[in-house]
């Protein structure tokens, strides 16, 4: 074994040699925009991603905003997000399409769709035909409610799943003083429950193939993700708190500092993390012009601080007129403090911190005569670089080169 | 279990990193906790608490991780509960002893994966980082997940799930027009921040098995989170359509969903999502509300119609739902095709949601020290290779160090009087 031992301080440029975790792993994508989060990272992680479409395009490329908001299958920015990487292989609609498909699928090692058991079985992709032709061969289906239960064939989008997974329960504004909450719950934009069932779909292909190729298990399986479930699962301590005390979590918004250019900075309560934090914020606090009363060793007390918390956030309050709000943020964590200046989804592409970690990447989009900046991987695998090099593919771009590399034809 | 044979040692805390060998322990790894007596991790000593039987616990109001010191037990936490499902195994070693950090070292040279979620440098510290590790196992996998990494110039900065959110344009993408973000009341990243650490683990996995080498991954919580806003990022760098303009994020709406948002229902708070997407759907509403003559009006029939006047059409569908319980309007709704949802807080999630139910989505488990309660784990289900909550040993999440004396005589072949030597020298607090 080389080259394994590397000096963790030094950064290295992403060796190219190492290879990637999936090399040579073959995945066919049949996916609406539900799941295509799931071939992205499979495609990161090095699998050949091949994303099958019928003539018109997948539904996502149907799906604004469009480069220069003119609409067209090569345009939607909803498609680009999330099938960076991938190749795309247009069939034909009908049974010869279908063909097409299962050639497809009998070369590959992987098949991850978001139809419906009834569709499936329509279309010759129902694990109980597959399994016995083809053992070898991971299926994924990612859909609303999974494959069972009473729900199994109830429609929902992203929205519904973000409220029946109990997230948007939890966000949004407090009550006014009276007590009534006179704005609604609040979902996240991003489609988040559909990512975090893409994430999972990812997490249980991989850990298929382990069993399938280094485990005992020598063979493929069929992983019925329900995207309910995987959003039902994402807000921490909220079913252990109605568990163990019998009250429900109601919404509303963490505290943030308005800084002087207007930015909101989220600010915790200094005495979150322990007693200490407060000498640290208090130091910053005097060098800052603006501690005022907090001076007054009294405020050593946590206790005394406690009852006149009032004061410590007059003091965070002055601090934050004083300065815009990356500086504010920065204050804050030079103290140690968990301060976050909110920023809109772009302006991360700002951050140096990220940008150090070599995190954005750009793409050439050559029909277009320019590249595109894309958020990239999601970790720092110098052992095995996430592999980001392919700008999203033109509907049908690949469909002859796909038939000859994997030897089907239809 | 599809990683049966999988050993991971497991120096994780808190949420974000727990997270990820709770989904690897549901899948059939080895997940050994290496904990300590002195320095708990802080969520087996915060409220809200598990309580007696028959008593109640304090509400997450009073939690912080500063009065974590003063509970009665490292058992009563409630939220280790939620992040240390998955079988996973408690062993208390202490690493500033040199006996502790010795038999530290023996254990990475029987695993397969270390996972720790502490500040950058603290394992360097110790004398158990990267490097040491390879001494003792050329081939680790070792998946380090902190908040802004072990890399780049502000790695020491502090993050709980809420700072991620906020830098990452997370926190920003939760509001209505004109106000600050909402933003997310718990935190989100500390999940997703979770799965991309179990990827990690597997990548690092399977990239061991091809090639023969182990490496360092690097997991931040920053990283997992900037490609979840979609198709934002791009129209701002692409199209040059910033999102912080006005009347963005504009709550619930979303691009051709109207009529789409979170109706009142019957009852105090309670409410129902609707999201149609088509002109089908939106017919199918309007038969399942009786064809009120209003929804006839031409300005509703098509999409672009509804989006112009969705406020007044939202008030009309409110005086429907805010009639009807919300699981009967969720019921009627999906009867007929169209897309609805009760927004469930947990007690809905954990008493009245039949699909969660059906799909077995809670596991009770407990241990020596509480009952058994309904538990999550890791949300799939696998055909081939059972998902298990309880992870391999099938059981309940692991009081303090109760397995100490079992991993070090299976697992490095110690005698009962050799461990208690070592207690007693104090390399096991």
């Amino acid at each position: 074994m080389t080259g394994a031992v590397r000096d963790e301080h030094a950064a290295a440029p992403p060796n190219r040699d190492a290879g990637t975790p999936l090399d040579g792993v073959r995945v066919v994508e049949l996916v609406d925009e539900s799941a295509e989060y799931c071939g992205r990272m499979l495609a990161g992680l090095g699998a050949d991603v091949v994303k099958v479409e019928p003539p018109e395009g997948a539904p996502s490329r149907r799906q604004g905003p469009f480069l220069d908001d003119e609409p067209g299958p090569d345009r939607s920015l909803a498609f680009w997000a999330d099938n960076v990487g991938k190749r795309s292989v247009v069939v034909p609609d009908g049974p010869d399409g279908d063909d097409a498909l299962r050639a497809l699928v009998g070369a590959a090692d992987v098949l991850v769709h978001t139809l419906r058991p009834a569709e499936a079985a329509r279309r010759g992709l129902d694990h109980e035909r597959l399994g016995p032709a083809l053992p070898g061969l991971v299926v994924c289906a990612v859909t609303p409610f999974g494959h069972s239960g009473p729900w199994a064939d109830y429609q929902a989008d992203d929205l519904v799943l973000m409220a029946l997974g109990g997230s948007m329960a939890a966000c949004g504004y407090g009550p006014g003083p009276d007590g009534v909450y006179d704005t609604p719950p609040l979902a996240a934009y991003g489609e988040q429950a559909w990512r975090t069932a893409s994430t999972y779909a990812a997490i249980a292909v991989l850990a298929a193939l382990w069993w399938r190729d280094v485990g005992e298990g020598g063979r493929g399986q069929f992983i019925d993700v329900s995207a309910h479930e995987c959003s039902a699962s994402m807000t921490e301590w909220h079913c252990m708190t109605y568990l163990c005390s019998g009250s429900v979590f109601r919404r509303g918004a963490h505290p943030t500092l308005a800084a002087a250019d207007g930015q909101q900075v989220a600010a915790l309560n200094p005495d979150f993390l322990g007693p200490h934090v407060f000498a640290n914020m208090l130091a910053m606090l005097e060098e800052e012009g603006v501690a005022g009363p907090l001076s007054d060793p009294a405020f050593a007390d946590p206790g005394y601080r406690a009852g006149h918390y009032g004061e410590v956030w007059r003091a965070m309050k002055r601090l934050a007129a004083a300065n815009d709000g990356e500086r504010l943020y920065r204050l804050g964590q030079s103290a140690g403090l968990p301060w976050g200046v909110i920023r809109a989804p772009e302006e991360v592409a700002d951050d140096a911190h990220l940008q150090a970690r070599g995190h954005f990447v750009e793409l050439d989009h050559p029909e277009l005569g320019r590249a595109v900046t894309y958020p990239g991987a999601p970790f720092l695998a110098h052992g095995s670089p996430w592999r980001m090099d392919r700008r999203p593919p033109l509907l049908g771009e690949h469909t002859d080169q796909v038939a000859g590399e994997w030897g089907v034809r239809w | 279990m599809a990683l049966e044979g999988v050993r991971i040692l497991d120096f994780t805390r808190l949420g974000f990193g727990a997270q990820a060998t709770l989904i690897c322990g549901c899948l059939g790894a080895e997940v050994i906790r290496v904990e300590s007596t002195t320095r708990p991790d802080p969520i087996r000593v915060m409220p809200p608490y598990v309580p007696e039987p028959g008593s109640h616990g304090e509400g997450f109001g009073a939690a912080t991780l500063a009065n974590a010191a003063s509970a009665a037990s490292p058992n009563r936490g409630g939220i280790f509960y939620k992040y240390n499902t998955g079988g996973k195994r408690s062993i208390t070693v202490n690493a500033r002893h040199p006996k502790g950090l010795s038999l530290l070292r023996d254990l990475v040279s029987v695993s397969d994966v270390v996972t720790e979620s502490f500040a950058a440098g603290t394992l360097d510290r110790w004398g158990l980082g990267y490097l040491e590790q390879v001494r003792a196992r050329p081939d680790i996998v070792y998946v380090s997940m902190c908040g802004f990494g072990h890399e780049g110039p502000d790695t020491a900065h502090v993050t709980m799930g809420p700072t991620a959110q906020a830098l990452t344009g997370l926190t920003f993408m939760v509001g209505l027009p004109n106000r600050p973000p909402a933003g997310w009341s718990f935190s989100y990243l500390d999940h997703v921040g979770g799965y991309l650490g179990a990827v990690a683990v597997l990548a690092g996995l399977l990239h061991r098995a091809r090639t023969g080498a182990g490496q360092h991954i690097d997991v931040s919580q920053l990283e997992p989170a900037t490609a979840l806003s979609g198709a934002l990022f791009l129209d701002a760098l692409v199209n040059g359509r910033p999102s912080r303009r006005p009347g963005f994020p504009a709550g619930n709406r979303r691009p051709t969903n109207t009529p789409g948002g979170a109706y009142r229902a019957a009852g105090d708070d309670r409410w129902v999502v609707i999201s149609c997407r088509t002109d089908d759907q939106w017919r199918s509403l309007r038969a399942v509300m009786g064809d009120p003559p209003w929804a006839a009006d031409e300005r509703f029939s098509t999409m672009a119609g509804r989006e112009e006047h969705a406020e007044e059409l939202d008030g009309l569908i409110e005086q429907w739902t805010s009639q009807r319980d919300r699981y009967e309007a969720m019921e009627l709704l999906q009867r007929a095709g169209v897309p609805a949802g009760v927004v469930q807080d947990a007690a809905d999630r954990l008493e009245r949601d039949p699909q969660l139910a059906a799909r077995r989505h809670f596991t009770m488990l407990g241990n020596d020290e509480v009952a058994a309660l309904p538990l999550e784990g890791m949300p799939v289900h696998m055909a081939g290779t059972p998902v298990d909550t309880g992870g391999r040993l099938r059981r309940g999440p692991p009081t303090l160090g109760q397995d100490t004396d079992a991993v070090l005589t299976e697992l490095l072949g110690m005698k009962e009087r050799e461990v208690e030597a070592l207690r007693a020298e104090g390399a096991l607090s």
